[in-house]
């Protein structure tokens, strides 16, 4: 991660590439973490990645606990976005832009 | 007829080849960079898509002052159609040669210009209203250089190779600031052989087979640009 501010691109990309370094699946909390972004930020993103069908949330049950645990998941439109912005970053870096 | 420089007759039709395969190039980065704008917003990439169909754009009014040139059916069928507005007796054919080629001369160096803002490094480029003046001043700069070129073309060509330099110099840095990436330096050897042919292209008129040189290296850059893109899409 550079110094400068992330654009709304790269803040979507850390994000999606944080689960798929983690095999596709991570916990929200760890989630937060990889990408580094606060509580509440990440979750205005995670609204946006869900409407856009990049991610989706699988609930877990427990025994011993009432509520269910949740797991960010990435879908394969998520995945293609991941290769589509690696050939724009590519493109853009190629050229300077 | 009128002509502002001669070339060797056996290429005639070649050049037109040559410059179709260039206008698909630009028109296939153009796209791509239009795609990245409408995915990310940024108003660089919109401008860097313009810049490409303004070469487009050119290339198709240097392949109209060609086929002025080369065929004359195309010349004797414009002259029938415009015939009832202009008159019989006016010289059509140079009318269109000179329009065509100020088309392609102010289209061209716009083109040029426009990618050298852009591979400046500012942060601020192009997005604060004062800076209208500045590309208004630049695009009077451009019909001049464009209307004094319709009468000594090596101005032209002076002009692009000038702005060209200093897009190539620039791409040399984005080379070094992108840690040597591969794609960036076949992006700056493009510009590097656009920039030669340019520069052999104010000598066509001491010696015409200089044209077929200018041609065959511009080709060369435009190929090199289509081979990184392929290079950066197929991945």
């Amino acid at each position: 991660m550079t110094g400068s501010r992330r654009s709304r691109l790269e803040l979507v990309f850390d994000i999606l590439l944080a689960i798929q370094n983690k095999g596709g699946r991570i916990k929200p909390t760890h989630l937060m973490y990889k990408s580094n972004l606060s509580h509440k930020l990440l979750n205005q993103y995670m609204e946006e990645l869900l409407e856009k069908e990049m991610v989706q949330i699988e609930k877990i049950e427990h025994r011993k606990r009432k509520t269910p645990s949740k797991m960010v998941l990435i879908t394969d439109k998520g995945l293609g976005f991941l290769a589509e912005f690696r050939r724009m970053r590519e493109f853009t870096d190629a050229f300077g832009l | 007829m009128y002509r502002l420089f001669f070339t060797p007759e056996w290429f005639n039709g070649f050049d037109l080849v040559f410059e179709t395969i260039g206008l698909i190039i630009a028109l296939m980065i153009a796209f791509y960079s239009y795609k990245i704008f409408r995915f990310s917003k940024e108003n660089k990439f919109v401008y860097f898509s313009l810049a490409f169909v303004l070469v487009a754009l050119g290339l198709g009014f240097k392949m109209f002052t060609s086929s002025v040139l080369y065929f004359f059916p195309l010349r004797e069928s414009v002259a029938i159609v415009l015939k009832p507005v202009m008159g019989g007796g006016l010289t059509l054919a140079d009318l269109f040669y000179r329009a065509a080629f100020f088309m392609q001369m102010s289209v061209m160096l716009s083109a040029w210009l426009l990618i050298f803002f852009i591979s400046q490094k500012s942060r601020e480029r192009l997005k604060k209203y004062h800076e209208i003046s500045q590309i208004a001043l630049f695009i009077y700069l451009i019909l001049l250089i464009s209307i004094v070129a319709n009468f000594r073309y090596f101005i032209f060509y002076l002009t692009s190779a000038v702005i060209l330099g200093m897009t190539v110099l620039n791409y040399y840095k984005n080379y070094l600031n992108s840690k040597r990436n591969k794609n960036s330096f076949r992006v700056m050897l493009s510009f590097l052989f656009i920039l030669f042919s340019n520069i052999i292209f104010i000598f066509v008129s001491f010696y015409d087979k200089l044209y077929i040189v200018g041609e065959v290296i511009m080709l060369i850059g435009f190929l090199l640009l289509l081979s990184t893109y392929r290079r950066i899409t197929k991945k």
